[in-house]
């Protein structure tokens, strides 16, 4: 039995609809990552997972309990590190961890214990008096994922957790999530970085407008657009350049899947079967575009995405 | 809970804002408008010798024991001098004199006070205020009988000097502005800490910490009093500053009793405990920024209740604010030793707090984080 199955999960508020009927397993020990675009419904599909939200339709079984029924038994299961940066400024790094940690029942030397190696697994074991105030946005990332792991939960959801910090606090971030999936910990990541979901999730669900577009593991979602490759051209777009009429054209051409325009790149996806490379390039000098370099790449899952939506992932 | 309680505390003392807002202001404000308006109730002229005749016509016995009892505690060889008399018209005639300070006339049952004033205004205004102690403690009727002609024109033609006398906050034998204000500034600390309980949770959601606390596996409503629970630490921390400080530093004298300054203690700490609580049901349904509305409102309440100046008395409005009624407990138990208004505040607030604490209680544990 999957350690978590969310079954044609619906949630109002209001008018809107952030999550549309959504449905997906996860086993347990596995990281799956919910990528989409901001406002895809992801954060809400995982405040209800985290028993923080109510929904209106569907079923949330959780390690074989009900969410609604045995909430906090759920709860003790959970650990949460939340899109937002959660800790208190005026305590310091070790004072937080040991807080939140102390909510599900921790005391005396296991607390002080695990929040020592919370911060040790984030590497802030040498900034445990520090104030979360005198740290810089990866430091106090990393914060916020200590807090939300050092009760050693089961199930651990991760809400965007590395948005904004550098390369380095990233890549540490990252392995921390691999790891605590090597120690038996399930974890649910949310994302819109898709090299991020590709790089550590064991499976994908991608959603959008609160409905899930595709689910599964990277190879089995790429192989979803096998028929299609992108074509960058690197130019150099002058100011005042039409884009909507050289999008327009470039979509009447036959295989055409979806096209976007940077300063100085041009993607386009085409399908295989119908390769319109030279209309394109045709096309591109009609316009009196600058063409620097060209090269073509095999499908991923913002290939993926751009196929099923018509729109970027970012 | 202890943990919530504990975390509190730091968060709050570690927070510079707060320390002046809460600790330094108050003991500021104490020591600004006692000392400055002190100086404005300062006698201009020495008062000196002040004779009074009495008259014991009452026929209770307790009433006269009452009244010799109190004769006899106010007079002291200094400069307040009682004397008995039986021959109402030739002490008349010594107050018209000078001879005397005035004539108090002990009557009736239930029990009624008349003063026969002098000429002197500060010596009529000293007596007015010995009486007027004694008749709020006796619960006795005052009523005022000019000697003076003029003074005895002014009362016929103006009723409001029977008003002013009668409904003016008293500040009690031998208290000074400075201990008015030390009361009005605890009162004014106890309903300023509507914004700790405002933003108790309002800190927590700008914190986003607020979604920890939710998720945690801790009953709610334990949760949500301990989040209240953990500002009494605070609060006890701010007013033991205050009076200790006003007190110790700036003579302030609350009740002579150690038991009845516990007790006014324990008073408003049930007052700021309530007032937390309001404060914090508002901020729960109230998301953004709710000191914006609740703080003009206290604002508002501690002015028309005299908190800053005693001389603010709007009357059908003043009595009506709940800030005014908690000032009068106060003063009745550091003046007079009463303990009625007081006790009656401490069920008032309980029993606001009970309910406060179930609405918050259910608000919190039902009201989710979008």
């Amino acid at each position: 039995m999957p350690y978590i199955i969310v079954d044609n999960l619906v949630k109002k508020y209001g008018e809107l609809t952030a999550v549309d009927h959504i449905s997906f397993t996860v086993e347990k020990g596995e990281i799956f990552g919910l990528l989409g675009p901001n406002g895809a419904g992801k954060s809400t599909t995982l405040n209800v997972i985290t028993t923080l939200t109510d929904f209106d339709k569907g079923e949330v079984i959780i390690d074989g309990m009900d969410i609604r029924r045995d909430k906090s038994s759920i709860k003790q299961l959970i650990g949460m590190v939340p899109q937002d940066i959660a800790i208190y400024d005026h305590l310091n790094a070790f004072e937080n961890v040991k807080f939140f940690a102390s909510l599900y029942g921790l005391r005396g030397n296991k607390l002080i214990q695990n929040s020592k190696e919370a911060l040790e697994f984030v590497g802030l074991s040498d900034k445990m008096k520090l104030q979360p105030k005198k740290m810089s946005g990866g430091m106090k990332r990393r914060l916020n994922i200590a807090c939300g792991i050092a009760h050693n939960p089961q199930l651990i959801v991760m809400d965007e957790p590395t948005v904004g910090v550098d390369t380095q606090s990233r890549e540490h971030i990252l392995n921390s999530i691999k790891l605590l999936r090597d120690r038996g910990a399930t974890v649910i990541y949310t994302s819109h970085y898709m090299q991020e979901v590709e790089e550590i999730c064991d499976r994908i669900a991608i959603i959008d407008k609160g409905k899930m577009i595709a689910c599964g593991t990277e190879p089995e979602l790429v192989s979803m657009v096998t028929d299609v490759m992108s074509v960058y051209v690197e130019t150099k777009i002058p100011i005042g350049f039409d884009r909507d009429a050289f999008c327009r054209k470039i979509k009447l051409m036959p295989g055409i899947k979806g096209i976007k325009l940077e300063d100085s790149v041009i993607r386009v996806d085409i399908s295989i079967d119908q390769n319109s490379i030279e209309r394109i390039i045709q096309e591109v000098i009609n316009y009196e575009l600058p063409i620097n370099n060209i090269k073509s790449e095999v499908p991923n899952l913002d290939t993926l995405f751009l196929t099923l939506t018509g729109r970027e992932l970012r | 809970m202890f943990e919530i309680i504990l975390k509190e505390t730091k968060d709050f003392l570690r927070d510079r804002s707060n320390v002046f807002f809460f600790l330094i202001f108050p003991v500021l404000l104490v020591f600004l408008l006692g000392n400055l308006l002190s100086n404005l109730d300062k006698a201009e002229e020495a008062i000196g010798e002040v004779k009074i005749h009495y008259m014991v016509e009452a026929e209770n016995v307790v009433d006269i024991m009452t009244i010799e009892g109190f004769v006899s505690e106010v007079s002291d060889e200094q400069n307040i001098f009682f004397d008995k008399t039986t021959d109402l018209e030739a002490s008349k005639d010594n107050v018209e004199n000078g001879n005397i300070a005035s004539i108090v006339v002990f009557t009736g049952n239930p029990l009624e006070i008349q003063i026969y004033e002098g000429i002197d205004r500060i010596k009529n205004r000293t007596i007015n205020s010995i009486i007027n102690g004694f008749s709020q403690v006796n619960k006795a009727v005052n009523v005022i009988i000019k000697s003076n002609p003029m003074s005895i024109m002014d009362s016929m033609n103006s009723k409001a000097s029977n008003d002013v006398f009668i409904k003016q906050k008293d500040l009690g034998i031998q208290r000074t502005m400075l201990d008015y204000y030390a009361i009005t500034m605890i009162s004014m600390l106890s309903f300023m800490c509507i914004m700790l309980g405002t933003m108790c949770f309002m800190g927590e959601r700008q914190n986003n910490t607020i979604y920890r606390l939710k998720i945690a596996p801790i009953n709610q409503v334990k949760l949500f009093l301990a989040k209240i629970l953990g500002l009494l630490p605070q609060v006890v921390l701010q007013m033991t500053i205050l009076m200790t400080v006003s007190v110790l530093v700036f003579g302030a004298k609350y009740s002579s009793n150690m038991f009845d300054n516990l007790y006014l203690f324990f008073m408003f700490l049930v007052v700021t405990f309530t007032v937390i609580l309001i404060g914090a049901v508002i901020g729960l349904f109230v998301k953004k920024n709710p000191s914006v509305i609740t703080f003009p409102i206290i604002w508002v309440m501690m002015f028309l209740s005299g908190t800053y100046s005693k001389e603010v008395f709007i009357d059908g409005v003043t009595q009506k604010m709940p800030i005014y009624q908690i000032q009068e407990a106060a003063f009745d138990l550091v003046i007079f030793g009463r303990y009625d208004r007081v006790n009656t505040v401490i069920i008032i607030c309980s029993s606001i707090s009970l309910i406060m604490l179930i609405i918050g209680a259910i608000g919190f544990s039902r009201r989710g984080e979008q």
